[in-house]
């Protein structure tokens, strides 16, 4: 197999694949756990196949030009790769919890069908070096977490999902009217055509708010983020998948696509935007401070952090592009850990309100020894794997010089702590206020202790993510903007 | 070669009249379907050149000639397709073989009517088809003899009769000052004596009839009450083909052949279909009946189409036409949607169906397509001319209209999430232990047959938009890109 046939797979696998779906259910519901399971993962091995290569320097591209500039690319870089196997390895775990979560509800055909699709979407969005290309897929995604927020059909529960639907295809829309003004200024749709047009004349600064604003919508930054802890109605997997773990990365992801690896900034939002996600980090730190929704908190948790990689992007120093993708690694791993944590801690006591609980360390101590140590990464402690991201984001921000913006993320880390600590402390420590529930699956605790894990080998053993995105950085910068 | 498509409907219109009793019933349903399914494959696999290209023997019956281009072939294929999905919708919802027979006969003439309509190259003929159609539709309507039903068809019959004499005076008007009517001459006439007062009036004028036929703000009065009260097989046929081949249509023709496009007339075009968008977008988001929103949201898709038209590019003409056959794919998807909803439960009230995702999978996923498509999100083939039209106004420096057009598309969204919300994506309430309505409506009047037509018709829509969507760059290089060269 070539390396263009191991990325046109990994795409399309689990795109076709997802459709395939319905239909073994009907044979058997472990056949078809086990593809969906297979297909996720299927993908991982395949981007990690292809990683030698872009490591090597070679680029991997599927190029096939169609009419009106609405060309089919993908191109396979470090960092497109990187955000695959990142993306893909979460999201394989979070099939294997869903297996049992899942296992309790109905609408299951339509549960693995869209977790699949999405996947497949995602791969897709990550390797499009076509604006329109790329608009196809995050749209796709919008659907697939569309109908998942919606899972339990309630009313509150399908409103939530209409809402979080509706904001991020409002942004999409700006979005796209941002992509068609770029392609009015450059002429092209594809990324390399824009890159070489960039270098002759800059990009209008409204072409960029637009874009910009599709964005933070996807991810879910001040001042459109009330639809994410809205969408904690979810089952806990797909919060984990899509809230935490990856969806929420795909404005990142795009950021880091489009305004670092592809064009500048500009000066104008180069001031704007750290001001939006210092209040961003701020304001949602301080909304789960005072929540008492388990998930709600989470959420809020991650709109926070959502900032600090924005942060290490928008720096545009080395240190800080390097901490930001890290932080995509380490942010997923822990966060995806919380929300499956709250999945089991939601199904064993069947309520979400943390001053309902207390004492659950002894009934389920893993679960809670996994929880705090997702938590301490997410915090920052060291030497957990979330203490490098955030300190080199950090120490990014310093080199640039913006010593107050690194104050107020410094202060929003600081709040990360405190919240994480109460979230914690009332939840596992104190008296035992409810008795749970008995018996929770091994294997969604062996889900979560492998995210512990996870996290914290992902610090002791840095070196090696680090090799990673190290190259991936130098690829994207090395190239004159 | 090309009067066919006008003859063997009507032959077929004799035929079945026939004083014969086998073939008033299944008889003329297999005949009426094989006929339409014919166009249908005729016009998709034979390009224009073929019929060209034989002289039309059949031709001297007729004082005028008939001409196909890829616009007319176009055509011809959404009139096959949703005439067919009609029919079969109209076997599965209409009661009694009398009313089936009846409803098949009138198909036909409105058939033979659009058919023409698409075929003529003059504009006299035009108006006589149009009227053609028109004839066939009123009846249609008001087919169950309802009350509403009538006072639809009425509204729909005054407001034609007012078009038809803007459109026939007109008529009158070219007559007089270009001394010929066929779409060459008047091309001509209106290219080199561009200051007739006459020729200004004579275009303000059609274009007025066109713009109440095609039910564009504000002459849209008619529209909701014509499409919601009549049957649902006929709402099929009205908003997918009639209404938009005897308004749209004609206007996408007249406006890229016949008629030149002055500024003037861009701006009138442009602020019409802009209105249309979002005022019908708005008055969709309050609808309580299924059928009614659905007709507001089709006001709103033709204001994409006229919006495209007043752009005035090559570019925005595909749009425009790439949306009108999306329009006619996914709307009248969307019918038989309604349709298949009210068979089943006996109404279209949105506030009395809901939690039907379980009970009606085929009804639900193909809305859901339909829906997706109509609010112009990707993958499916809605986006794609949205995104044409938007890049073409973009290109041309509209860019209220472009980001108006483009922005509108999330009132359409949030009018079908809404619409989905209450009728699929929700849990039902439990069923009351007896009797009421609820235990109807939960229960299903009439169980859903396996593989009825209206299931077979709304998979073969659902997969068009799906496969329109995806193969989006075969559709664009094969039908509509081609479409540059009539532009003017």
């Amino acid at each position: 197999m070539n390396k263009e046939q191991a990325l046109f797979l990994l795409v399309f696998l689990p795109l076709i694949g997802a459709a395939i779906l319905p239909l073994i259910d009907r044979a058997s519901v472990k056949l078809r756990n086990l593809t969906a399971f297979t297909l996720v993962f299927a993908s991982f091995l395949l981007s990690a196949f292809i990683l030698p290569t872009v490591i090597g320097g070679r680029e991997i591209n599927i190029i096939l030009n169609l009419p009106l500039g609405f060309n089919f690319i993908l191109t396979a870089d470090i960092l497109a790769v990187f955000m695959a196997m990142v993306s893909s390895f979460i999201s394989a775990i979070i099939i294997l919890y869903s297996f049992e979560y899942i296992s309790h509800y109905e609408n299951q055909r339509e549960y693995y069908f869209m977790v699949v699709l999405f996947l497949g979407a995602m791969m897709g969005l990550v390797f499009a070096a076509n604006l329109i290309l790329l608009y196809v897929f995050w749209e796709i995604t919008a659907i697939t977490s569309w109908r998942l927020i919606g899972f339990f059909r309630e009313k509150q529960h399908v409103l939530r999902a209409d809402k979080a639907f509706l904001v991020t295809v409002f942004g999409a829309l700006v979005m796209l009217l941002g992509f068609i003004k770029l392609h009015s200024e450059t002429g092209s749709f594809d990324l390399a055509a824009i890159k070489a047009a960039v270098k002759a004349h800059s990009i209008s600064n409204l072409a960029i708010g637009l874009i910009l604003t599709g964005i933070l919508a996807k991810s879910a930054t001040l001042p459109l983020h009330t639809w994410l802890p809205d969408a904690g109605v979810a089952p806990s997997p797909v919060t984990a998948l899509l809230h935490a773990a990856v969806l929420v990365k795909i404005g990142v992801y795009v950021f880091a696509r489009l305004f670092i690896a592809t064009m500048p900034l500009g000066a104008l939002w180069h001031a704007i935007f750290p001001v939006i996600i210092g209040l961003s980090a701020l304001v949602s730190a301080g909304a789960a401070l005072v929540e008492t929704d388990l998930k709600r908190i989470i959420a809020y948790s991650t709109v926070s952090q959502i900032a600090f990689i924005f942060l290490g992007f928008s720096m545009g120093n080395e240190i800080g592009i390097a901490g930001g993708l890290l932080y995509i690694l380490m942010h997923g791993l822990g966060k995806a850990g919380l929300f499956l944590c709250a999945g089991i801690i939601e199904q064993r006591t069947k309520t979400k309100d943390i001053t309902q609980m207390g004492g659950l360390i002894h009934v389920m101590p893993v679960t809670a020894i996994s929880f705090l140590f997702c938590a301490f990464s997410v915090m920052a402690i060291p030497p957990f794997g979330g203490f490098f991201s955030k300190y080199m984001v950090i120490a990014g921000t310093l080199q640039a010089g913006h010593l107050a913006i690194a104050g107020i993320f410094l202060f929003g880390a600081l709040l990360t702590l405190m919240y994480l600590f109460r979230t914690f402390n009332m939840i596992f420590l104190g008296e035992m206020n409810k008795v749970p529930v008995s018996g929770s699956s091994p294997l969604m605790v062996f889900c979560v202790a492998l995210f512990a894990f996870l996290s914290l080998a992902g610090g002791c053993f840095i070196q090696y993510p680090n090799r990673i995105v190290a190259a991936a950085v130098q690829q994207m910068t090395a190239k004159p903007l | 070669m090309t009067s066919l498509f006008i003859f063997a409907p009507f032959f077929l219109l004799v035929i079945i009249n026939f004083p014969l009793g086998f073939l008033k019933g299944r008889c003329a349903f297999c005949l009426a379907a094989s006929l339409l399914l014919a166009q249908v494959l005729l016009a998709a696999f034979h390009p224009w050149l073929f019929w060209s290209a034989y002289p039309d023997c059949l031709r001297q019956f007729f004082g005028f000639p008939l001409a196909v281009d890829n616009l007319a072939l176009i055509m011809l294929f959404v009139i096959g397709i949703v005439a067919l999905v009609s029919l079969l919708t109209a076997q599965d919802t209409l009661a009694g073989e009398k009313q089936k027979f009846n409803f098949i006969n009138l198909l036909l003439v409105a058939l033979i009517g659009m058919n023409a309509t698409v075929l003529v190259t003059d504009i006299f003929s035009l108006y006589v088809f149009i009227e053609v159609t028109a004839m066939a539709s009123f009846i249609l309507i008001a087919l169950e003899k309802g009350k509403f039903a009538i006072e639809g068809a009425f509204k729909y019959l005054m407001l034609s009769a007012i078009a038809s004499v803007f459109m026939l005076t007109s008529v009158a008007f070219l007559l007089l000052t270009a001394g010929d009517i066929s779409f060459a001459a008047v091309h001509h006439v209106l290219t080199n004596v561009p200051g007739s007062f006459f020729l200004k009036l004579a275009v303000g004028l059609f274009l007025c009839g066109l713009l109440i036929k095609s039910g564009v703000v504000p002459f849209h009065g008619w529209l909701p009450d014509a499409y919601s009260a009549a049957p649902s097989c006929v709402s099929v046929l009205l908003a997918g083909t009639v209404t938009k081949i005897s308004g749209v249509y004609i206007l996408l023709r007249l406006f890229s052949s016949v008629f030149t496009l002055t500024p003037a007339l861009q701006n009138v075009l442009l602020f019409a279909g802009a209105i249309s968008i979002v005022f019908a977008a708005l008055a969709a988001l309050t609808q309580d009946d299924f059928k009614r929103m659905l007709a507001y949201s089709s006001i709103s898709q033709v204001g994409y189409i006229i919006l495209a038209l007043g752009c005035g590019t090559p570019l925005a003409f595909v749009g425009a036409v790439f949306h009108f056959f999306n329009h006619a794919i996914f709307k009248t998807l969307l019918f038989v949607n309604a349709a298949s909803l009210e068979k089943r439960f006996g109404t279209t009230d949105i506030n009395q169906l809901e939690g039907l995702g379980e009970k009606c999978p085929v009804t639900s996923v193909t809305s859901l397509v339909a829906m997706l498509s109509t609010a112009g999100i990707p993958p499916l083939s809605g986006f794609w001319s949205k995104l044409i039209i938007v890049m073409a106004l973009f290109s041309k420096g509209r860019f209220i209209y472009a980001g108006t057009a483009l922005i509108a598309s999330i009132i359409t969204l949030a009018y079908f999430l809404s619409l989905e919300r209450r009728i699929f994506f929700n849990k039902g309430k439990p069923a009351p232990a007896a009797g009421g309505t609820a235990t109807q409506i939960s229960r299903g009047l009439n169980p859903a047959k396996n593989f009825s037509g209206i299931a077979c018709a709304e998979i073969l829509l659902a997969v068009f938009t799906i496969a329109g969507g995806l193969g989006y760059a075969f559709m664009l290089n094969t039908w509509f890109l081609p479409l540059k060269a009539i532009w003017h």
